[in-house]
């Protein structure tokens, strides 16, 4: 009992030293401000006007959640995802004195998974909007829930053109659709490499489906003959696809969202002796897929050449380590909501309905893709394009066009 | 005809590993009559073995020592790993329930599955992992049979695994300690009255059977299989098909299951398609499960009523 009132004394004769020497600080304050010329009166009065209309104006704060294939096959893109939208979230947080939080998410990249987070996220009022999910499959997902509780979703990754055809009126994405990667990869293979004959893997997945039939009509359209190959996306041995690769055939599509499965692919057909060549879509865009000669295409540029990035693209890289094309997008697509439940914020509306109202007014000039961000009426962004590398002797992607 | 010979050997040479699995299932069951479910998780843990021993010898571009010398050690240390972590779950997670009920004892083993993915999740990272074969094995070496190209680690996968597997029936059908197999896996208690000490004959059981496991996942990885946290969950099932297909208890049943299941699948990709594989395997498990309930090789066993 003795001890115990002799550290309430301590205790309260520390808070009583602190709590002077604070109130000495004021008084120097006071004094040396007394002594300032009358000149300088009216900047002291803005500045305190500043200062109380500050004090007066409320901190925003809310929650985003970040849905992310966290864990998983797919958990290095996810952990990348994520690390970039803390990063984001840091920035927004101290350039406006808000207190924005993220709330994780993860869906392994599996729709079941995926609508299981979204019924869980939207059960938690601080959350007021959300960025992601990764794929188009999760995308199709979440898509119901998010609309029937007016939930903005902004995905960094998803490309399958149908996800904004009106069925999913709270989406919105920083990515260019599979409607230009197909015309864009395809336009690349038919004149650029000059195949004759491209065999076109495609994974059972939304995201699959849809770069596939994207890729193979463009393809077609140019006069190549295309064979489709459809794969189970649980699949774990490619050599017995490759044998139904013929020796004619100039180009292997793959359509994977897990880069070590097209580089799998790659190794097959290697180890078969086959002449055909990798081309990745946006999917296999990681440092997994490292076969040389192999093409890829991402619908980010490399940041790191990005004049308007290497702020962020240096503070990644030291905090977090190195990244692909995955992680960028992800900056952009939260600075969009965050720049939404700011305005809401300010108009004193800063809920999921404030929010979605504010989707459609987001315009980040220069941003870290190295374009302007805005969306159009679909949520899709405007003006977006997609990337095509070649990997290197050493396995890394170089810009080719 | 050149084109269904390099179907079915595609077809052997998952089928070796899938073999190597079911092995594993099995001899548990054997001995135990006792399904590990999380036997396809010791088989991934073996994959994360071999992988970093690789790495800790210089990785696959640099290896400090002779190719064939660290894939040897990569084996030696993921089937020992395997082997002590699947006495570790054993002497944890199994032994106490030995006596329950064997539902308990089931959901014992779902759970150390859950516990082993979370625990890779943990320690291993989560990004997926390869173990770039090409850079320390020349994938374009190797020979042809018919229209078939064969390389040096499709042989040496399919070599090893029927070496294990020949070794396995030796060790059961031929010694001391496979007697005693034997003996606990028809009556523990007769057994115990021989002086077979039960206990150390189970530990054993679990030590080959998840060394076999280790090993499978180093094939796995070095014929390019993605190696992640959760490659074990589909490689269990997998295996355990196998396993059931030849015939559960029956060592021949789950090599021939093994390799059954694997052709099965290739030729099904090579002339039908890649997207009806499963569904064709698993079509095949419950026609035979119909027509013959032990399995391809499995024997009758008389139940006492």
């Amino acid at each position: 009992m003795k001890r115990r009132v002799l550290a309430g004394v301590a205790v309260t004769g520390a808070l009583a030293l602190v709590l002077s020497g604070c109130a000495g600080g004021s008084e120097e304050s006071t004094d040396a401000a007394a002594e300032t010329t009358e000149a300088a009166a009216p900047a002291e009065e803005t500045a305190a006007a500043e200062t109380a209309a500050e004090e007066a104006a409320p901190v925003c704060a809310a929650s985003i959640a970040v849905m992310a294939p966290l864990t998983g096959g797919a958990a290095s893109i996810g952990q990348e995802q994520l690390n970039f939208a803390k990063l984001a979230l840091d920035d927004f947080n101290a350039a406006n004195g808000s207190e924005y939080a993220i709330v994780e998410s993860d869906t392994q990249l599996d729709a079941g998974q995926a609508s299981t987070q979204a019924t869980a996220l939207v059960s938690d009022s601080a959350i007021v909007a959300v960025v992601g999910p990764a794929g188009s499959q999760e995308v199709s997902a979440v898509g119901p829930t998010f609309t029937e509780a007016s939930m903005a979703f902004v995905s960094p990754s998803a490309t399958n053109p149908a996800l904004t055809n009106g069925d999913n009126p709270t989406f919105y994405r920083v990515v260019p659709t599979d409607a230009v990667q197909g015309p864009t990869d395809g336009a690349f293979i038919a004149e650029n490499l000059g195949a004759k004959k491209v065999v076109v893997i495609e994974e059972k997945t939304d995201y699959g489906k849809g770069i596939a039939e994207s890729v193979a009509a463009s393809l077609t359209d140019a006069g190549v003959t295309v064979d489709v190959i459809s794969v189970a996306e649980d699949k774990k041995s490619y050599d017995d696809v490759i044998s139904k690769v013929g020796d004619d055939v100039d180009v292997v599509f793959v359509t994977f969202q897990i880069a070590a499965k097209s580089e799998q692919v790659a190794q097959s057909l290697v180890k078969a002796g086959k002449k055909a060549v990798v081309f990745g879509s946006d999917g296999s865009f990681s440092g997994d897929f490292k076969t040389p000669g192999s093409y890829v295409s991402a619908f980010a540029p490399d940041i790191k050449q990005v004049p308007a990035a290497a702020d962020v693209a240096a503070r990644f890289q030291e905090a977090y380590g190195d990244f692909g094309t995955f992680g960028p997008p992800v900056y952009v697509a939260t600075q969009t909501v965050l720049q939404a439940a700011q305005r809401a914020c300010e108009a004193g509306a800063l809920d999921r309905a404030g929010v979605l109202a504010e989707m459609p007014n987001t315009n980040i000039a220069g941003s870290i893709l190295g374009g302007d961000i805005a969306f159009d009426a679909n949520g899709d962004v405007q003006g977006a394009k997609f990337y095509i590398f070649q990997l290197d002797d050493a396995g890394v992607p170089q810009l080719v066009q | 005809m050149g084109y269904f010979v390099e179907q079915v050997t595609n077809g052997v040479i998952v089928g070796g590993i899938y073999a190597l699995i079911a092995l594993g299932y099995t001899l548990i069951y054997g001995v135990l009559q006792f399904l590990n479910l999380a036997h396809g998780e010791l088989y991934m843990m073996g994959a994360f073995f071999g992988f970093f021993t690789m790495i800790a010898l210089g990785g696959p571009s640099a290896a400090i020592i002779p190719v064939w010398l660290m894939i040897v050690i990569m084996f030696l240390v993921a089937m020992g790993g395997g082997a002590l972590l699947g006495v570790a779950v054993e002497r944890f997670a199994y032994r106490p329930l030995r006596q329950s009920r064997r539902l308990a004892a089931l959901i014992s083993a779902l759970g150390v599955s859950l516990f082993l993915q979370s625990a890779a999740l943990l320690l291993f990272g989560a990004q997926v992992r390869l173990y770039d074969t090409g850079q320390f094995i020349d994938l374009r070496a190797g020979f042809n049979i018919g229209d078939a190209r064969i390389d040096i680690t499709e042989v040496l996968v399919v070599s090893l695994s029927l070496i294990l597997m020949g070794v396995l029936w030796m060790l059961v059908n031929r010694t001391q300690l496979g007697r005693a197999m034997r003996a606990v896996a028809v009556d523990q208690d007769a057994a115990v009255m021989n002086g077979i000490d039960v206990d150390r004959v189970v530990v054993i059981t679990f030590a080959i059977a998840s060394g076999l496991a280790g090993a499978g996942g180093v094939m796995a990885g070095l014929l390019l299989f993605p190696v992640d946290q959760y490659m074990g969950i589909f490689a269990g099932l997998k295996g355990f098909t196998a396993a059931v297909l030849g015939g559960i208890g029956s060592i021949p049943g789950a090599m021939l299951g093994g390799f059954l299941l694997g052709i099965v699948e290739a030729l099904v990709t090579g002339y039908l398609n890649p997207t009806y594989a499963d569904f064709m395997a698993f079509l095949i498990l419950i026609l035979v499960l119909l027509i013959r309930p032990r399995g391809i090789l499995g024997q009758r066993i008389a139940a006492k009523v």
